[in-house]
């Protein structure tokens, strides 16, 4: 069953198309990979997907719900959260905090919330970053402190924009088995990422936009041999 | 021992002191400064949950204060309603303005607010210099005569001295020291900061902006408004410049910019500086000490200098000490505080 169906979402920005009529959808506990070069539109959709900007056009159905209109908050009390590529911690709060600040938007008690900002930050492996300051801390972790504090609010879907973005080979690779954990887990997850190889790994189906518009769609092996595909995105990359 | 309980003996203390105090001393000046000072903790501590907690910088408190000590003024000078009745009219209608404030002010962020916090505040002192059938405009508001204070046909005080006064402010410290305790150790308190620290973080959470903002601003306002009715019946005079003025509203500001923002105790800590230092500076006690202590002779030209000009300078003096609280200790003096304590503790690991 599909848990999120994009229907012909546009978004423009003044003249520019971000996104032009962008159809698929996400079947409940599976990984879809959303890739594209740099500026093709896809934080723009997460955008459009969570509420941040109402899409011009079309339609974004989660859970068998119509989000169009919707406010970021509302969006995550139904159960959809997403990370952000820039990332945004609380700066000057404790790791601890930031999760707990997750986790109350499903309870009012701080002690429940506590212990369960706890099991995001062992699920992410931050236990010994529990009490330092969000701010202090190196990108790597802020990433991870990122997923954590989303993974806190219980989500049903989780999004994840570019979470690799700026990691070394062995932070990425850490990334990579929690993406897996996650999805053991039974959770559903969008994810995009540049790193195409990555992609290729945890993705059970993937989305290629370009210039805001989707190239193509299919498994990763679909996707890594059209020879579009390649003109458009690996020819960038590989540039 | 355990820290917290430490803090909870140190904080009872401290608290029988001041329970204790006026019955030590009758110097109705030394009350009057207590009460000064506990007027100052109230209005620091009340924006300190808008401004400190949530981030968002109001240069208007001024409106709640004015508001609060307009209404009960005007109540008990022209209806006879005693002011601890009238103080919930104030409220009542400070909660309005607020949440009219709040449908305005927060679709803005950042200067943008602070913009439109400082022009509302304006237009109340203008309305309250125009408005002269309701308030009297430039004149202000005389109502001295406070009718005593009764419990079941049994009265409790007449004012005749600060003694009952001292322990209104006391009680109102309290309240308001307690409230932000309340919300610091709540979810309120970390919606709060979440809302100060990022918002599109805050907002991607499940925390609703305009929800938790106008929430941090009635909180704050309704504080301040007590503050507000509290200054009005203690003075016994009311008019636009000093309760709904631009100075009152930078006032209440510095004392959390000094104490420091967002915590319990740097409102506290900035009235335990700015009281003391705005009554030194109004009074010239500093060139009476300098004189003194033999640096400045009060004949000399520096002497009467400072004795003619000192006293007007406090805007100045205030202008200094918040740049140099800024550059120094961008977190107030108790986040510089913090980060001794903390560096004598690495220095003993
Ligand atoms: N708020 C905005 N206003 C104007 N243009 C925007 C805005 N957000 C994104 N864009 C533009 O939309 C295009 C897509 O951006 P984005 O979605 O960030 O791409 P990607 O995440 O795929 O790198 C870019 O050309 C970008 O400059
Ligand atoms: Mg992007």
């Amino acid at each position: 069953m599909a848990i999120l169906e994009i229907k012909n979402v546009s978004k423009f920005f003044g003249g520019l198309a971000a996104n032009s009529n962008v159809s698929f959808s996400v079947e409940e506990g599976t990984i879809m990979g959303l890739i594209g070069p740099n500026g093709a539109g896809k934080t723009t959709l997460f955008n459009c997907i969570t509420g941040y900007y109402p899409p011009s056009k079309g339609e974004v159905v989660f859970d068998g719900r119509r989000m169009n209109g919707l406010d970021p908050d509302k969006v995550c009390m139904l159960g959809m959260v997403r990370t952000w590529q820039k990332v945004r911690p609380l700066a000057k709060l404790s790791v601890v905090d930031n999760v707990m600040v997750g986790a109350l938007a499903r309870t009012s008690s701080l002690k429940v919330a506590r212990e369960l900002a706890m099991e995001q930050i062992k699920v992410v492996r931050m236990e010994h970053r529990a009490d330092f300051i969000a701010g202090g801390l190196p990108i790597g972790e802020r990433k991870k402190l990122e997923v954590a504090r989303a993974l806190a609010t219980q989500p049903k879907l989780l999004l994840l924009d570019e979470v690799m973005g700026g990691l070394n080979p062995a932070e990425s690779e850490e990334i990579i088995q929690l993406i897996l954990d996650i999805k053991q887990r039974g959770l559903t997850q969008m994810v995009i990422e540049h790193d195409m190889k990555a992609i290729m790994r945890i993705s059970d189906r993937i989305v290629v936009l370009t210039s805001g518009e989707k190239l193509t769609e299919g498994s990763p092996q679909e996707v890594v041999s059209n020879p579009e595909v390649i003109s458009a995105y690996l020819g960038e990359a590989h540039a | 021992m355990d820290k917290t309980i430490l803090k909870a003996i140190a904080i009872l203390a401290v608290l029988g002191g001041l329970l204790a105090i006026p019955r030590f001393v009758d110097s109705p000046y030394a009350l009057h400064m207590m009460i000064l000072l506990f007027m100052s903790v109230m209005m620091g501590q009340s924006w300190n949950i808008l401004g400190g907690y949530a981030g968002q910088h109001s240069v208007g408190h001024a409106a709640y204060f004015g508001v609060g000590a307009y209404t009960t003024m005007m109540l008990m000078h022209t209806k006879q309603i005693a002011p601890w009745i009238g103080v919930w009219a104030g409220i009542a209608l400070v909660v309005v303005v607020a949440l009219i404030i709040g449908s305005i002010c927060f679709r803005l962020r950042g200067p943008y607010f602070v913009l439109a916090s400082i022009a509302v505040a304006e237009i109340l002192r203008l309305s309250a210099i125009n408005l002269t059938t309701l308030t009297n405009g430039a004149e202000g508001i005389l109502a001295t005569e406070l009718p005593p204070f009764k419990v079941g046909g049994a009265i409790i005080t007449d004012f005749a001295t600060k003694v009952p006064f001292y322990y209104i402010g006391l009680f109102l410290v309290v309240l308001t020291v307690g409230v932000t305790y309340l919300v610091q150790h709540s979810k309120l308190g970390y919606f709060f900061q979440a809302i100060r620290e990022d918002q599109d973080a805050a907002h991607s959470l499940g925390i609703s902006i305009s929800l938790y903002k106008n929430i941090a601003l009635v909180l704050s306002a309704v504080l301040t408004s007590l503050a507000g009715s509290f200054y009005g019946i203690y003075v016994g005079f009311v008019d636009p410049p000093t309760v709904l003025g631009l100075d009152v509203s930078v006032q209440i500001m510095l004392i959390c910019i000094i104490g420091g923002m967002g915590t319990l105790w740097g409102p506290v800590l900035g009235s335990l500086v700015l009281v003391p230092l705005s009554e030194a500076l109004r009074s010239n006690m500093i060139t009476e000490a300098l004189v003194k202590i033999g640096l400045v002779s009060p004949e000399s030209k520096i002497g009467i200098f400072l004795k003619e000009n000192l006293s007007h300078a406090h805007v100045l003096l205030y202008g200094i000490l918040v740049v140099v609280v800024i550059l120094f200790m961008p977190d107030g003096l108790m986040g510089f505080i913090k980060k001794l304590a903390k560096r004598r503790k690495q220095e003993a690991v």
